[in-house]
């Protein structure tokens, strides 16, 4: 049997300037990717849903979701003049859901953790973490106020990783 | 089925297929509004990739079978 839907779990970090104010994003998101019959690897927002890219391989494809990721984040700011507005729509783009790819994400899992399948390359060399540890979440901190402090351990590299099967 | 499609079908298919719907242009992309949800992530190209249609289509609840016969997915 094999495995289409690849289910991806995300991290992704920026700091995002808006007018009169800087904000701290960090998502740990979820995606799904595949071959379509335009023969590129796409990738399909989970959360966040709202949101897909292509590519010719799966790193040229994550590194163009990343961007449009960015490019949304942006868009948010210059729409929102205030910080606490500009929290709420990122909220909103992270919580609105697409059932189908939610639900093909899990059952991709479950056929992961079934151990009938193995992930096939180019997915076998992707780090592996935990979802259960790394839940599906988003948070956007205001970062340019008074006595915040900030530090090394705060700092999250752009990851692309496959869920664990224990 | 052709990969992409022209943004202008893709309008066409939104004013038949997802009556009220909105469409505004961004600094980046298009930001499209259905059925109270967002989608804010389509491309400012004049052809589409069909991956991106259909990811909205399916996100805003737009039916499919509408959306096909236009021609976009």
């Amino acid at each position: 049997m094999d495995l289409t839907e690849h289910p991806i779990m995300l991290t992704l970090q920026d700091a995002i300037s808006g007018d009169g104010f800087l904000a701290g994003v960090t998502l740990f998101g979820r995606a799904l990717v595949r071959k379509e019959d335009d023969g590129k690897w796409w990738m399909y927002g989970v959360r966040p849903a709202a949101i897909a890219e292509s590519g010719n391989t799966i790193d040229e494809t994550f590194l163009r979701f990343r961007n449009r990721y960015k490019e949304v984040l942006f868009d948010i700011a210059q729409d929102n003049n205030k910080f606490e507005d500009f929290k709420t729509e990122v909220e909103r783009f992270f919580n609105e859901p697409d059932e189908e790819d939610e639900r093909l994400w899990n059952n991709a899992l479950k056929a992961i953790r079934s151990s009938k399948i193995a992930p096939p390359e180019p997915f076998a060399q992707l780090p592996r973490e935990s979802p259960e540890s790394k839940p599906s979440k988003i948070t956007i901190e205001r970062l340019d106020v008074e006595g915040k402090r900030f530090k090394s351990s705060d700092n999250a590299t752009d990851i692309y990783a496959l869920p664990n099967a224990a | 089925m052709s990969a992409s499609a022209p943004y202008a079908n893709v309008l066409r298919m939104l004013e038949k297929c997802a009556p009220g719907s909105t469409v505004r242009l961004a600094n980046h992309s298009r930001v499209i509004t259905f059925n109270r949800k967002v989608y804010p992530s389509l491309p400012k190209f004049d052809d589409i990739e069909v991956g991106h249609i259909r990811k909205m289509v399916r996100f805003l609840g737009i039916d499919k079978e509408c959306a096909k016969k236009h021609g976009v997915i």
